[in-house]
Formats: structure tokens, sequence, C-alpha cells
């Protein structure tokens, strides 16, 4: 059998990979939803831990989008500062229910409020993720 | 209204991946995805609930771990799902050999879809990815990875 290496996970270099990091799953779903019908690689974390996790293996990961507040011990405000540490480069969306803080607006690329205006992050993604790979063309 | 188009496009079968270890979850998720299906994920039996109950979503199979932390395991979860939603059959995988294996079999099933590669290739990434992980430690990791985001001057509550 030719492998077809454009498909092969082993080899997915060239895939835009995105990491959305939501407790709730239907909102996850929806967003991510939303991402892959824009043809983009989307992993899905249902907490920071999961979310760290996959920051930590070897998975190319080019953003980050998570919801502020969670359920689990690794909220989306320490997993936005472990982010920025193991994964410089990562383009960083977060969304929260209350008015984001110096510190928040300071650690992202974009902050959303919620509920999740899709159309608005969807675009906003897109745009982080074009200036990254410009940023990359240039160097 | 384009009748024709209509009649040409197959309904997608969508199938419900439930399993609590993020680093295969997403590996067999988007292989199943790459055979053709419409893939949604919980990462326990509880997510896996939340989406069941919501008649708008047509599920047709659910791919469940067997052991998983929470209210429900895999046996207790498929229980819930043949008195519940007797019409969705449900895929049980005990280790991650079988869950390649069983999503091996549903890629086998979408005839009109070429099979994107072999499962072999899915065990292998799973147990890569799995392994890539495993120098470091995660928790001395976190702790360290925090304080230097403090040091950089965020603070950490």
């Amino acid at each position: 059998m030719t492998e077809e290496v454009a498909h092969n996970p082993a080899c997915d270099a060239d895939a835009t990979t995105v990491l959305v990091v939501e407790d709730e799953v239907l909102i996850r779903l929806m967003i991510a939803d939303a991402l892959r019908a824009q043809g983009l690689h989307v992993v899905e974390a249902s907490n920071g831990e999961e979310a760290m996790r996959v920051l930590q293996s070897a998975l190319p990961v080019e953003l980050l989008l998570t919801d502020i507040r969670m359920a689990s011990e690794l909220d989306g405000r320490a997993l936005a500062l472990a982010a920025r540490v193991a994964r410089p480069g990562l383009k960083l969306i977060v969304a929260s229910s209350l008015e984001a803080d110096d510190e928040l607006a300071g650690l992202a690329d974009a902050v959303f409020s919620k509920p999740y205006d899709l159309n608005a992050i969807v675009d906003r993604v897109k745009s982080l993720l074009a200036e990254a790979h410009h940023a990359r063309q240039r160097r | 209204m384009p009748d024709s188009d209509v009649e040409l496009v197959k309904p997608t079968d969508t199938i419900l991946v439930v399993e609590d270890e993020v680093l295969i979850r997403l590996v067999i998720a988007q292989y199943l995805r790459d055979c053709g299906y419409r893939v949604i994920e919980a990462a326990h039996a509880d997510e896996a609930l939340l989406v069941l109950r919501k008649a708008e979503l047509e599920i047709d199979v659910v791919f469940t771990d067997v052991e998983m932390p929470g209210s429900m395991d895999g046996f207790a979860l498929a229980q819930w799902v043949r008195s519940h939603r007797p019409g969705i059959d449900v895929v049980m995988a005990g280790s991650v050999g079988r869950a390649v294996q069983a999503a091996s079999d549903l890629c086998d099933a979408q005839n009109n879809v070429p099979k994107p590669y072999d499962p072999q290739n899915v065990h292998e990434r799973i147990r890569r990815l799995l392994a890539s992980r495993r120098p470091r430690k995660p928790d001395i990791d976190l702790q360290s990875a925090l304080e230097q985001a403090s040091s950089l001057g965020g603070s950490v509550q």
C-alpha cells in the first residue's frame, strides 16, 4: 500500500493545529466544528490538565484557545501562563465571562468575552495564524 | 432545489468517541475523521451523556474506552446507551491496540472512502505521543513553568 503522506498522522507537520480547551462539551464541540469547517486541524481538551498533556507532547500546536474559568485544578489563566513558557511561539486566545484584567490582556494575543461570538473567534484565529505564518516566512 | 445534488450527498455517520486519555483520543478521533466520519469527542462518560441527551445531535456509534474515571465506566455507559438510545451501536475497546483495531474496522465499513493510512501508523503515532512527554515530569514541569511565568511578570493566584 502506498502511503498518502499528506494524510499520514505521523507526518502532519504541515497541518495547522489549534488546541481548543473548554470544559463544557457542547460548547467545545461548537467551537471545534466551526474551526474544522475552516480546514483547521483541531485538538480538543476538556480541561487544563489535558491541554498541558498536549502541549508537553510532540504534537505541533500553533494556537491555543482556552476558556479562563474551568472546573479543573489548572484553570485557563494558569494554563495560559504555563503555555507561554512551554511553547513560546504559541498564539494565545482566552475567553472570559468577566472583564479581562491587565494580566490577561498582556498575556493573550486576543481576549474574547463569553458567550462566544463564533464568527469573531473564527476570524481572529485565522488572522493570528496568518500572522504566525508570515513571521515564520520572514525568518 | 438542486435535487440531484441532494441525492449525491451521502449522510455522514457520526461517531461519539469517549476516551479519557487525551493523547489517545485525539489520534483515534482524527483517524476516524480522515476515514470520512463526523466525530464528536467526549473526555469521560458524563460528557458523553450530555451529548447523547441532545436529541438533535444524531449519533450512530458510541466508541468508548472501558476504564474511565468518573461516575460511569465504559460498561455502564454501554448499558445506558442500550436502554436509552437503543438505535446506537456501541464499540468498546479496553486497550490502545483494540481501540486502533476497532477504529480500523469502522474505517473498513466506510466502503466508498479509501482508508487514509495503515492502522499500524495510528498505533505508532499514539505510542510516540505518549512517549514524547514521558522524560519530563509533568508536575515539576508545570511548577517550574508557573514559576518562570511569574518571574516574567505574571502572577499566579
